[in-house]
């Protein structure tokens, strides 16, 4: 008896890829169970189906809390004020690895078992697949008319005319033909397959996303990311010592950032100035110059929110901006002893809004420091001031001045927006605002400082990721191989041809059955396929009977 | 560009229009239910084959089919006999019939319930249109953009499907879910066209959002299939039990399990590689604007999730024991992670995606 069903091996039945059930004789005889039997089976539990869906939606559980909690990747200052707002949990969900949950052992062994597993049952399919492009359609079934599409009519013509019309015909629409041999006496049927790059989609799916996850690790070990943040008019070189930050892959040294420098010549930003959108920004333009060598030509380009510039294997983006409130300060000596501008950073009250500090270190006789708010377009609110609007139409710096040592000398890394006033004493008792142009006078003679004007500041991340390009690759490989698993159907056609009930002339009538299949129809259409196939067979067949006729 | 405000007026109209008209054509869809003319009897019995055969197989056990050994018949494979179902069980009849045919013999109400769906259609994707001519953009920057356009894409989708597959008695829920839809995005999120941030503005825009709003208007057909597929299996499932009578007027006239079943599979077989291109495309475009293309910002993640859960579908349909109603939960969750990140991660969980201009 013939079975359309596949063979074990098969690779047309995506379920007898993953074996769910123990295969009988799985055990070693006289019930001893030993180690290798114990991999064995664990091997063949991992591949299995049920144990990939697992894993997929441990995957998925395991992406939640990095979704919920801050992370330490994406956003330190937010984990910071996690530990401040929730002392005892804090520490918990770290140990836990819930504040970097994406590089949390745990995360990792989800997805590496997920991978281990997709490998285990990839592989053998592509060595099947590969067999199975010189494997043979199986055998027609006997009985057709049982097949999930059927179709039967009469023809004049002997039934092995009948089967040859019906194999050119099958042959030329791409089918794979396999015919009676010696064992099958007397039968003329004719099996046909088509559809193999389904599985062949399939595969490369599987593997692309296995290519995706290369590319990001080759991206994590040899990338690195960097930030700056750089004033109007100021310049910086691509070295570690003028990065404000630099995180380097594992196999990433000093050496390989590029030597280019760049000086931002003026940045804009323009805000919607009426309607419900009100203060909402709506074009940034970041005007840099940048030589690629050192001593190598000077060009010029816009950064924007959506422009990076690509320089010597990184890329520069435009990530952020504020303001720099330039201040001029004399100490009591009269001399000059500051005089540039000070990035502020914004703050979450919105509208730029922005605070900052002024440390300096060469005043006499004390060192003296400022902590100050800079607020764009200053609006006063029941005497606090507020920023209506984020550009500087109406600019105010509110300062606090301090005096005392600034603790620079102690070695310790301090950041440029804190003030440690643990060794110093306030000035003033209340803070002073200060109009562009305005000075300060500091009590006992201490000197002035005077908030001449602003210039705005961009802050940069500059990136290398030599993961990119292959995950982009990748990522569309698979989309590839999605695409071909869907459309492309995996079908089988069967025509037999028996000398038919006899109509008493001298005709010879053959009756002629067509049955198809298809298993994996992901997206449909096999039906009207084959009723177009049986037509085109029929029309084939009614030409060569007529065609006989006229012969005779 | 300044925004056009008496163009996005004529589409604030269009939209009133298309809701109205939609309203009509649910009622119209329930009309079939109770007036409509009764199916013919060849359909009525492939439906009730296709459920008789859906509890035989029930009663043998998620084992036994899972083994391939269910066939009745030696030589013809079972309708779920290893791996995905063959593409055989319980066609629906009507597929024989041309479409437009098979719409007039269904009867008036239906004929009726199409019409308006297809007018109502036609009145939505003008306003999408003229909303993207008033700002001269994609007309899907915000949240209340969003979801217009993913149901105008959802009622395009369905009633495609719906004439392919001669499906009209889903139209009901579809419709229903839309005008649900629609309503509560007028009445609770509308925002006036304006302009987008700078962040926003990109041709990859126009890529990454519009491929996810169309497998988000795509992935609510499925969800809402997948209800009414866990409808019809728990009544089946109480009608073989013997706690229900088999006289639903409702589910009588639904396609059967195994057709809602394969329906519901090709809107996500359709759906998946335009999420998943969604995601590459919004990859690029995070590479571009923020210096990496994957950072698992908290939008990212949950799309991430919503591609591994609907994957899992994929595979749960080919998975023993988790075939059927366990695989449509998946789905259903899936969906549910689509709907939190779209109301509740962009709105609420401070983030680089944070545009949906509620609140």
């Amino acid at each position: 008896m013939t079975d359309v069903r596949a063979p074990e091996t098969d690779p047309f039945d995506p379920a007898a890829e993953r074996d769910d059930q123990p295969r009988p004789g799985s055990s070693s005889p006289g019930g001893t169970f030993g180690l290798a039997d114990w991999l064995k089976w664990a091997w063949r539990q991992l591949t299995s189906m049920r144990i990939a869906l697992i894993l997929l939606f441990l995957l998925a559980l395991a992406s939640v809390p990095g979704s919920m909690l801050p992370q330490q990747g994406s956003n330190p200052a937010s984990v910071q004020q996690y530990y401040v707002s929730h002392p005892a949990l804090a520490p918990w969900l770290d140990r836990l690895g819930l504040f970097n949950v994406f590089a949390a052992p745990w995360f990792a062994a989800i997805y590496l078992l997920l991978f281990a597993s997709l490998v285990g049952c990839v592989v053998p399919r592509t060595f099947r697949l590969a067999g199975s492009a010189r494997t043979l359609p199986p055998r027609a079934p006997r009985h057709l008319a049982r097949l999930p599409r059927s179709a039967e009519y009469t023809i004049a013509l002997p039934p092995g005319d009948a089967v040859e019309v019906a194999a050119r015909v099958l042959s030329g629409r791409g089918f794979r033909l396999r015919r009676p041999d010696d064992a099958d006496l007397a039968q003329d049927w004719v099996s046909a397959e088509k559809g193999y790059l389904r599985e062949a989609g399939n595969l490369l799916f599987h593997l692309a996303l296995l290519g995706v996850l290369v590319s990001v690790a080759l991206g994590g070990l040899f990338g690195y990311k960097a930030d700056r943040l750089l004033v109007q008019g100021q310049s910086f070189a691509d070295t570690v010592s003028a990065l404000d930050e630099f995180h380097p892959g594992r196999f990433v040294t000093a050496a390989d950032l590029g030597p280019f420098t760049m000086t931002l010549n003026r940045f804009d930003a323009s805000y919607i100035s009426s309607g419900q959108q009100r203060g909402q920004p709506s074009a940034f333009d970041a005007r840099v110059t940048y030589t690629e060598q050192p001593g190598g030509p000077a060009r010029t380009f816009d950064l924007d929110v959506n422009r990076p510039l690509s320089v010597d294997g990184a890329k520069v983006y435009l990530i952020g901006h504020g303001y720099a409130p330039e201040f001029t300060v004399t100490d009591a000596r009269g001399h000059v002893v500051y005089n540039q501008p000070t990035p502020f950073v914004a703050g979450t009250s919105g509208n730029f809004l922005s605070e900052g500090v002024v440390k300096v270190p060469d005043a006499q006789p004390e060192q003296l420091g400022f902590t100050g708010v800079f607020v764009p377009t200053a609006v006063n609110v029941g005497g606090t001031l507020e920023s209506v609007f984020p550009a500087a139409d109406n600019p105010v710096v509110s300062l606090i001045a301090y005096a005392g040592n600034l603790g620079m000398d102690s070695g310790a890394p301090q950041s440029v927006y804190q003030l440690d006033t643990s060794a110093m004493h306030r000035l003033t008792t209340s803070p002073q605002v200060l109009q562009r142009g305005q000075s300060l006078k500091l009590p006992g003679g201490r000197g002035t400082i005077t908030f001449t004007g602003y210039v705005p500041w961009v802050s940069l991340a500059i990136t290398h990721d030599p993961g990119q390009l292959p995950a982009l690759i990748c990522g569309i490989a698979a989309l590839g191989g999605l695409l071909l698993s869907f459309m492309i159907r995996r079908r089988r056609v069967f025509v037999r041809a028996r000398v038919g009930p006899s109509t008493g002339s001298q005709r010879v009538d053959t009756t002629v059955q067509v049955g198809g299949l298809a298993r994996t129809d992901a997206s449909g259409g096999f039906e009207a396929e084959f009723a177009e196939l049986a037509a085109e067979l029929r029309s084939a067949h009614e030409q060569a009977a007529q065609h006989r006729h006229e012969g005779e | 560009m300044p925004v056009n405000v008496a163009l996005g007026h004529v589409s604030n109209a269009f939209l009133i229009v298309a809701l109205v008209i939609y309203s009509l054509s649910v009622v119209a869809f329930a009309g079939d239910f109770a007036f409509g003319r009764p199916r013919r009897a060849a359909a009525a019995a492939s439906g009730q084959q296709a459920r008789d055969r859906a509890t035989a197989l029930a009663s043998v056990g998620a084992a036994g089919a899972a083994a391939g050994s269910a066939p009745v018949e030696p030589e013809v494979p079972a309708a779920t006999a290893g791996g995905e179902p063959v593409d055989d069980a319980g066609s629906m009849p009507e597929l024989e019939v041309p479409a437009l045919r098979a719409i007039r013999e269904a009867g008036r109400w239906v004929l009726a319930a199409v019409a308006l769906a297809a007018i109502g259609a036609a009145a939505h994707t003008t306003a999408v249109i003229t909303r993207g001519l008033a700002v001269h953009r994609a007309p899907w920057g915000n949240m209340y953009e969003f979801v217009t356009a993913l149901t105008c894409v959802a009622v395009i989708f369905f009633v495609f499907a719906m004439i392919r597959y001669r499906a009209w008695t889903l139209g009901v829920f579809v419709m229903g879910a839309v005008v649900v839809t629609l309503g509560l995005a007028e009445t609770l999120i509308y925002t006036a066209p304006g302009d987008l941030v700078p962040a926003l503005q990109s041709y990859w825009l126009d890529i990454h959002v519009t491929a996810m709003t169309l497998a988000t208007g795509i992935f609510f057909v499925s969800a809402v299939l997948g209800f009414v597929y866990l409808w019809v299996d728990r009544y089946t499932r109480r009608v073989a039990a013997g706690r229900a009578a088999p006289d639903n007027g409702i589910v009588r006239r639904l396609p059967g399990i195994e057709q809602l079943d394969r329906l519901t599979y090709r809107t996500i077989v359709f759906g998946f590689p335009v999420w998943t291109f969604g995601v590459i495309a919004g990859a690029i475009w995070a590479d571009q604007a923020w210096g990496r293309y994957w950072g698992w910002d908290p939008v990212e993640t949950w799309a991430f999730i919503t591609w591994v859960l609907y994957a899992a579908f994929l595979h749960a349909r080919a998975t023993a024991g988790w075939r059927g109603r366990r695989a449509h939960y998946v789905q259903l969750l899936g969906f549910a992670s689509l709907i939190f990140n779209v109301l509740v991660v962009q709105v609420f969980i401070a983030g680089m995606h944070s545009y949906s201009g509620v609140g």
